[in-house]
């Protein structure tokens, strides 16, 4: 079933395939191989073997206020991830069981919202938030971040909904439920798997966000990305102790990422590629 | 009445929530945001007046010559990741396009670049790339060269490599899935008019994974030209501003240093208008090679 013609694995594949992944995972490697070196081994690069040391972690929570930016992180990242989900999950029912006007003209509106630059909306938001006297609160960084995750879950669950075969929804019709009843009853545990992956894709895509963390808050509720502020002085910066952060920041997301690999193409094109 | 209404239209309870938060989201801020560009708005400054089109005008006469700058770089900086994830991924979808028992390791690997936290990778590779202590350098060494990655000549193209390193096995991964759906009929019957490899390849698989290469194109132009999350921690848009792509120069014009919310306002506007404008020409593209196959 390989229409590009049966090809074999053959040595230079094997090798150029090997290469790929060394590149693709070295960075994250060296990252951490830094994290656990001491001050001055961190200055030179020759070192692979030394004892490793906890010391950069240890820092990071203690004089860095990692737990406060991790909480932060966590909050922001539910609470939006929530909200986007029930939100998003209704209306992608909508879009995958009725028919209307300008359906699709709708549905790719909903699309062209992912294409925003954060940094035209951000400007305003800042404003606006400054007046209100919401800068620097988690609600705001939630508000926010509704704007790409209920695009992303309105898609991605869409595609879900429809590969479920409407003749198990009108079978329930014929026996008296209600819409409703049908789409909670039947329709929600059916489509249970894809909603985890949905809201792990939301929970990725929050809690890698960066522009709106970085413009809207200051101290009560920056979130993980926003500690690569702390190190952006070339000279003098704490190589260890920014590779500590950083892995505690990357790490949660790695996990969550293999717990979706099987979903990742279709998280990655909105529901576009199956 | 409005119960008719809703019963007319059962769709509406459920679109309706979403759809109108989303209106709300992105209607008045935009609208905040065109007013803001007319405006002379600094930051600590509890007055302000309308200048109307004063900001534009100095965009457009040339008068911030590091605008014009900044737009060159953001659309090159675009066509260039673009065009190179393009070539490199379709390269990689071809070689994992095959049998072997370690493929799902293959696949973890590449998407550890596609989870990574942008602004955490603009951070490693300053890490990596440093002249004096970074571990590319390090390799490089054994076979005599040393590259200042960060200086002003090669900071742009550290920042694609950068780019390229977190992006290309999105793009791979998107063509992968293309290539595997590909139907096999019309490949045997080529095989029985006794088609060539290459007239295969352009009539038949490239109008099969045109949506797919689309699809890629889409996110990565647009992501890539409104990208701030690497060149702020990677290089500041430094050296000078070597580097300073459009959203960059938004963020320094408003926020680092200055403080003049209207004049960057305005630059926003133009990088709003240059998305929207670009991602509607893909957009329809898209549709229309969706619909035509459907």
């Amino acid at each position: 079933m390989n229409p590009l013609g049966n090809k074999k694995v053959g040595a230079t594949t094997a090798i150029l395939l090997l290469l790929v992944c060394v590149f693709c995972v070295f960075p994250f490697l060296w990252m951490l191989i830094i994290s656990l070196k001491t001050g001055t081994q961190t200055y030179d690069p020759a070192i692979w073997f030394f004892t490793p040391t906890m010391d950069n972690f240890r820092a990071v929570f203690e004089d860095r206020h990692a737990m406060d930016y991790l909480k932060n992180s966590a909050i922001v990242v539910l609470l939006t991830t929530l909200i986007s989900i029930f939100l998003g999950g209704l209306a992608a029912y909508g879009f995958a069981r009725f028919e209307f006007k300008k359906k699709e003209n709708r549905a790719f509106w909903v699309l062209s919202l992912r294409m925003l630059p954060p940094m035209a909306s951000v400007i305003p938001i800042f404003v606006m938030a400054s007046m209100l006297g919401l800068l620097d609160t988690h609600l705001v960084l939630v508000i926010c971040y509704m704007l790409f995750n209920i695009p992303f879950t309105i898609w991605m669950m869409r595609s879900f909904f429809e590969e479920i075969p409407v003749a198990l929804e009108e079978a329930a019709f014929v026996d008296g439920a209600s819409r409703f009843q049908v789409f909670v009853k039947i329709i929600l545990p059916l489509a249970t798997p894809g909603l985890i992956a949905t809201a792990i894709f939301c929970i990725i895509n929050s809690w890698n966000e960066f522009v709106f963390a970085l413009f809207l808050t200051s101290a009560d509720a920056s979130t993980l990305p926003t500690t690569v502020t702390l190190f952006l002085s070339v000279s003098g910066v704490a190589w260890g102790e920014m590779s500590a952060i950083g892995i505690v920041t990357i790490l949660p997301v790695l996990l969550f990422a293999m717990v979706v690999q099987k979903y990742m193409i279709r998280g990655l094109t909105f529901g576009g590629v199956k | 009445m409005i119960r008719s209404y809703f019963k007319k239209r059962p769709h509406l309870v459920y679109i309706m929530p979403a759809i109108v938060i989303l209106g709300a989201l992105t209607i008045i801020p935009t609208i905040f945001l065109y007013g803001l560009s007319l405006t002379n708005y600094e930051l600590g400054y509890p007055t302000f007046d309308f200048v109307w089109l004063e900001n534009y005008m100095r965009l457009f006469t040339g008068k911030d010559a590091e605008f014009w700058y900044s737009v060159s770089i953001s659309l090159g900086f675009m066509l260039v990741t673009t065009a190179i994830e393009l070539l490199l991924g379709f390269w990689l979808a071809v070689l994992l396009d095959r049998e072997f028992k370690l493929k799902f390791l293959v696949f973890a690997c590449m998407i550890v670049p596609v989870a990574m936290t942008p602004s955490i990778t603009g951070q490693i590779w300053k890490l990596m790339m440093n002249a004096e202590y970074g571990v590319l350098n390090y390799f490089l060494q054994f076979f005599g060269g040393k590259v200042i990655w960060l200086s002003g000549e090669n900071a742009f193209w550290s920042t694609v490599l950068v780019d390229v390193w977190q992006n290309t096995p999105f793009v791979a991964l998107i063509i992968y899935a293309g290539m595997r759906s590909l139907p096999s009929d019309p490949y045997e019957a080529a095989a029985i008019d006794g088609a060539g490899k290459l007239q295969v390849f352009r009539n038949i698989t490239m109008p099969l994974l045109w949506p797919m290469i689309l699809l890629a194109v889409i996110f990565r132009a647009i992501d890539s030209l409104k990208t701030f999350d690497i060149p702020y921690s990677l290089t500041q848009g430094g050296p000078g501003s070597t580097t300073e792509f459009l959203s960059l120069h938004v963020y320094r014009l408003g926020f680092a240093g200055t403080g003049w919310i209207g004049r960057s306002a305005a630059v926003s506007v133009v990088l709003l208008v240059l998305t929207t404008v670009i991602s509607m020409v893909l957009i329809r593209l898209y549709r229309k090679g969706v619909e035509n196959k459907g």
